[in-house]
C-alpha cells in the first residue's frame, strides 16, 4: 500500500521536480556559460536561490493542496495509517529536492571541471545548500502540515526562513555556538565559521529526526479538515 | 454609505496582519538595540533597522493581499456584491487605508532607529544608511499597488503576492536590462535613474490602482494554477537573463587554454598575419582550438648563442635583458616595457626596443632617476625561451635627452621599414630595412609638446599638432600624431602596436573612449603644422554597460572597421563604419580576470590574454595565478 501512496504522490508532484529541475539546469547552464562572475560566485548564487525556492515550490501545496481541494477526507479514508500518508508526501518531496540539487551540482562540475575552483568544490557547496534546503523543508513540515491554504504554507515557509535567520544572527552575535549548530544555514558555513563539521552534522541529524517525528505526529493528529 | 464606517471596518480587518507585520519588522532592530546595549554602546539600532526596512516592500505586498482578500474572496464577494455599495469608493478607501498601514509598518524601524540613535547612542552615529528610506517607501507603494491589483484579479493571496512581487521586480530591473541610452553615466545617470524609477514606481502604482477599480467593478477574475504561474515566472526570469546577457555577454568563447606564463605580464603581438605570445611562441588557431608553437629551434649555430645569453642577465621576473655593454652603476629601463616591436624578414623575427640608462640620485630624501643614455636596439629572436638574446645593432639616440632629466617618456612605432621613435620632446626616424644596420633618417629635437590625455571640446573645431618628421607618408604622420596626442597615455605600449585612427573611404576619423561614451571625431583638414578635427557622433554607454565596467582607462584601437575597447575585465566591440552612428557589436565581461593583451586574428576572431588572480577554494596555494588565452568569436 505504501508503494501506491508513493506512486500517487509521485504523480501529483512530478511537475515540481520537472519544473525545479529544468529551471535549475537551464539557469545553471546559462550562468556558467556566460561566466560574467567567477564560477564559485555563480555556484553560490545558484545554490542560494535553489535553497530558498525549491523547498517553497514543494511546500506550497504539498499539504494545503489536499485541504483546499477537499481531497483530504478521501485520503484519510484509505485504510493506511496517517504517518504513512505523511511519509509518502515527505519522501517524494525530499527525494525530489535531493535529485534537483544532485543534478545541478553534477552539471556545475561537468561544465567547470575545476577551471577556477578545485574539483568537487562546487558540488560540495551546492549539495550543502541542498541539505540546508531539505532541513528547511522538514522544519516547514512540522509547522505547515496542518496548513489549509497556499498563503498559509507560504507564510509558514517564510517564517521558517526568517526564524532560522534570526537565530543564526543572534547566536552569532552572542557567540552561542551550540545554537548555531542547529541552524540549517550553518551547513553552508563550515568553511568560514568555527562550527565543527562533525558536531554540526550530529546536531542537525538530531534536530532532523525530532522535527520529522513532530511533523508526523502533527499530521496524524489532524482533527478538523473540512 | 458612511466613509468613517468603511475605514473603521478596513482597520479592523487588517489589525492582526498589522500586528504580525510590525512584530516581524521590529525583531531585528530590537535585537540590535539589545546587543548594542550589552556591548555598552547604548540601546540603539541602525544597520538592522535598514535591513528590516528593506523587507518593508514585501510586507506591503502582504498587507495588500490581506486587505483585498478580506472582502473579495470567493464567498464574501457574493455577499458583498449584493450590498448597495459604491464599488469604486469602497475600493479607493480600501486601497488607501492599506497603503497608509503599509507605510506605517515601514516607518516603524526607521523612526525607531532615528529615535534610539538620537536618544540613547553614547557616541555620535552617522545616520547615512537611513537616506535609503524614501526610496524603500516608493518601492513599497509600488509593491502594495501591484499586489492589490493582482489580488483583485486572482483572488488568491499567495499567488497574488507572488505575481505582484514578480511584476515589481521586473519593473525595477527593466531600466537596467533594456538598452536605454542614458547619457553621461557619472553625473546624469543617477538623476536619470531616479527619474526613471520615480516614473516607473508612480506610474505602475497609479495604473495598478485604476486597474483594480475597473477589475472590481466588472468582476474580472483570472483563474490560475500554481504550475502555470511558476512556469510563466521562470520564463520571465529567463527572458530577463537573456536581455541581460545580450547586453553584456554576447561574445561567444570559442576556445580557452590555460597557459604557463612565467614572465609576468602576457603580451600578444601581430606579425606577418601571425600572432606571437610573449615573444616566444606563435599562437596557432585551428579547428582543434588554440595551440602554442615555439619560435625557432636550436641548431648548432644558435646553441652557440646561449653563451651570449649567459652574459646578458635576466631580472627576477625573467623578462628584461641587461647587456654586457651596460655601464657600471647604471640601471636600465626598456620600452616597450612588456614586449617588443617585432619585424619579420625572410621568416626570421627581429625585435626592437628603446633602452634607457639611468642612475639613482638622492635629493632631500627623495630618490630620482636621472636618465643619461638612450639607445634604440635591434635583436634577433632565436633562443628557445623567447628572449631576444642576440643583439644586432645599437643606435645611440641619447641626443633626444636634450638636458639632464628625470623624465623618460618613450614612444615608438614601426611603419613599413621605418621606425618612428620619440623620447620626451624629441623625435627620430630610423630606417630598419636591415635590422642589423639601423640608419637614422631624420632627427627633430625639442619639437613635441608632452601631450596630456584630454577630451576635446565637442562644440567647436580643434587642432592637433602634426609631428614634424620626414620619412613617412602623410596619412601615417596624421595617424601617428593623433595617436600620440589623443590616443593613449604617453609612454604606454598601445601606440606601439595599435591606433585609434580609422581611414575609411578616404576619410580619416578617430575615436575616444570616456567614462560616459565613445565619441567619433572627423579630421576636417590639415596643413604643415596642425590637423583640424571636429566632433561627429557619440555612443553613450547604457547603465548596464556602466555597471559592468566602462573601458575608459584601458586599451582602445581600431581594426578592420571595428573599434575594440578593453577595460580591466571588459571588452567592448563597436561597428564604426557608419559615419552617423557607432553601433555596439559585442560585449565580453569576466569578473576577477584581468585582460592583459588583445589581438585580432586574420579570420577576425579575437584572442585575449587574461590572468585570474583569485585563490578562493583552491587547495594549492602555489598556483595563485593562472593565465589563459581566450579565443572569442568576432561579433562583427
Amino acid at each position: 500500500m505504501f508503494r501506491m501512496i508513493l506512486w500517487k504522490e509521485w504523480k501529483e508532484n512530478f511537475w515540481k521536480l520537472w519544473f525545479c529541475g529544468a529551471a535549475s539546469l537551464v539557469f545553471t547552464a546559462m550562468l556558467f556559460r556566460i561566466r560574467i562572475v567567477p564560477d564559485y560566485a555563480n555556484c553560490i548564487v545558484i545554490s542560494f536561490a535553489q535553497m530558498f525556492i525549491v523547498p517553497v515550490v514543494f511546500a506550497l501545496d504539498i499539504f494545503s493542496g489536499e485541504m483546499s481541494n477537499r481531497t483530504i477526507h478521501l485520503l484519510f479514508k484509505i485504510p493506511v495509517p496517517r504517518w504513512m500518508l505523511f511519509f509518502g508526501k515527505y519522501l517524494v518531496s525530499a527525494l525530489g529536492i535531493v535529485a534537483i540539487f544532485l543534478a545541478t551540482s553534477a552539471l556545475m562540475e561537468l561544465m567547470t571541471q575545476g577551471r577556477e575552483a578545485r574539483v568537487l568544490f562546487l558540488l560540495e557547496t551546492n549539495l550543502l545548500c541542498g541539505m540546508a534546503g531539505l532541513l528547511l523543508f522538514t522544519w516547514f513540515c512540522a509547522f505547515g502540515c496542518q496548513s489549509r491554504s497556499e498563503a498559509g504554507s507560504l507564510a509558514i515557509m517564510f517564517a521558517v526562513f526568517a526564524g532560522w535567520g534570526i537565530v543564526l544572527f543572534w547566536s552569532g552575535l552572542c557567540e552561542v555556538t551550540w545554537a548555531e549548530r542547529f541552524v540549517p544555514y550553518s551547513l553552508m558555513l563550515f568553511r568560514i565559521t568555527k562550527i565543527g563539521a562533525l558536531k554540526a552534522v550530529f546536531s542537525q541529524a538530531l534536530a532532523f529526526a525530532a522535527v520529522l517525528g513532530a511533523a508526523c505526529y502533527r499530521y496524524a493528529s489532524i482533527r478538523r479538515y473540512l | 454609505m458612511r466613509i468613517a464606517g468603511i475605514i473603521h471596518q478596513q482597520i479592523c480587518q487588517l489589525r492582526w496582519h498589522l500586528l504580525a507585520c510590525l512584530g516581524l519588522i521590529m525583531v531585528l532592530p530590537v535585537e540590535e538595540g539589545v546587543v548594542n546595549l550589552r556591548a555598552g554602546s547604548g540601546f540603539y539600532s541602525l544597520s538592522m533597522a535598514v535591513v528590516a526596512a528593506t523587507f518593508g516592500p514585501l510586507l506591503a505586498g502582504l498587507i495588500a493581499c490581506a486587505n483585498v482578500q478580506g472582502d473579495l474572496d470567493e464567498k464574501r464577494y457574493i455577499f458583498w456584491r449584493s450590498k448597495p455599495a459604491n464599488i469604486k469608493l469602497l475600493m479607493t478607501l480600501k486601497y488607501f487605508v492599506g497603503l497608509i498601514a503599509s507605510l506605517l509598518v515601514l516607518a516603524c524601524p526607521v523612526v525607531f532607529a532615528i529615535a534610539t540613535v538620537v536618544l540613547f547612542a553614547k557616541e555620535r552615529i552617522e545616520r547615512e544608511p537611513m537616506y535609503s528610506a524614501p526610496f524603500l517607501a516608493l518601492i513599497a507603494i509600488m509593491t502594495y499597488s501591484l499586489c492589490f491589483a493582482c489580488n483583485v484579479l486572482v483572488r488568491k493571496s499567495a499567488r497574488a503576492w507572488l505575481i505582484g512581487m514578480l511584476l515589481a521586480g521586473l519593473l525595477l530591473v527593466l531600466p537596467f536590462v533594456l538598452p536605454l541610452n542614458y547619457r553621461d553615466f557619472v553625473t546624469d545617470t543617477m538623476r536619470w535613474t531616479w527619474s526613471a524609477y520615480l516614473a516607473i514606481v508612480l506610474g505602475a502604482s497609479a495604473a495598478a490602482f485604476v486597474f483594480s477599480l475597473y477589475a472590481t467593478q466588472h468582476d474580472w477574475h483570472l483563474r490560475t494554477n500554481l504550475k502555470g504561474l511558476l512556469w510563466v515566472g521562470a520564463g520571465l526570469l529567463f527572458v530577463l537573463m537573456m536581455l541581460f546577457s545580450s547586453q553584456v555577454a554576447n561574445i561567444k568563447v570559442l576556445d580557452e587554454k590555460q597557459i604557463d606564463s612565467t614572465r609576468g605580464w602576457c603580451t600578444l603581438d601581430n606579425l606577418d598575419n601571425r600572432t606571437i605570445f610573449q615573444g616566444q611562441s606563435y599562437v596557432d588557431v585551428d579547428k582543434g582550438g588554440i595551440s602554442l608553437r615555439q619560435i625557432g629551434s636550436f641548431s648548432n649555430h644558435e646553441s652557440g648563442v646561449s653563451s651570449v645569453h649567459g652574459s646578458l642577465g635576466i631580472d627576477s621576473a625573467g623578462r628584461r635583458a641587461a647587456y654586457s655593454s651596460r655601464p657600471i652603476g647604471y640601471r636600465t629601463q626598456n620600452y616597450p616595457r612588456n614586449g617588443h616591436l617585432y619585424k619579420s624578414v625572410d621568416g626570421q623575427i627581429y625585435s626592437f626596443s628603446i633602452v634607457a640608462y639611468y642612475q639613482i640620485e638622492r635629493e632631500d630624501r627623495l630618490q630620482k632617476r636621472i636618465y643619461e643614455k638612450v639607445y634604440l636596439r635591434s635583436y634577433k629572436v632565436i633562443e628557445k625561451n623567447g628572449m631576444p638574446v642576440n643583439e644586432l645593432d645599437e643606435l645611440d639616440i641619447s641626443d633626444c635627452l636634450t638636458k639632464r632629466t628625470d623624465i623618460f617618456l618613450p614612444v615608438m612605432r614601426l611603419i613599413d621599414n621605418v621606425i618612428v621613435a620619440c623620447v620626451n620632446q624629441s623625435c627620430i626616424v630610423v630606417d630598419a630595412t636591415d635590422p642589423g644596420e639601423l640608419k637614422r633618417i631624420d632627427t627633430k629635437l625639442d619639437v613635441l609638446k608632452i601631450p596630456q590625455p584630454h577630451y576635446p571640446d565637442r562644440q567647436k573645431e580643434f587642432s592637433i599638432p602634426l609631428v614634424p618628421v620626414e620619412g613617412i607618408g602623410t596619412e601615417e604622420r596624421i595617424r601617428f600624431s593623433i595617436d600620440l596626442n589623443c590616443g593613449s597615455h604617453y609612454g604606454t605600449i598601445d601606440i606601439c602596436e595599435s591606433s585609434i585612427v580609422a581611414v575609411h573611404d578616404g576619410k580619416i576619423a578617430f575615436f575616444l573612449v570616456s567614462e560616459r561614451d565613445i565619441a567619433r571625431f572627423d579630421v576636417v583638414r590639415w596643413d604643415q603644422e596642425n590637423i583640424y578635427c571636429k566632433f561627429s557622433s557619440a555612443r553613450p554607454f547604457t547603465i548596464l554597460e556602466g555597471i559592468a565596467g566602462t573601458p575608459d582607462r584601458g586599451q582602445a584601437f581600431v581594426e578592420r572597421g571595428s573599434l575594440y575597447c578593453c577595460g580591466y575585465d571588459t571588452l567592448l566591440v563597436f561597428d564604426i563604419r557608419s559615419e552617423s552612428r557607432i553601433r555596439k557589436l559585442g560585449h565580453f565581461v569576466r569578473m576577477d580576470y584581468r585582460i592583459e593583451d588583445i589581438a585580432v586574428l586574420n579570420d577576425g576572431n579575437i584572442l585575449l590574454c587574461t590572468e585570474w588572480e583569485r585563490n578562493f577554494s583552491r587547495s594549492d596555494p602555489a598556483k595563485r595565478k593562472k593565465s589563459y588565452l581566450c579565443l572569442l568569436k568576432n561579433p562583427g
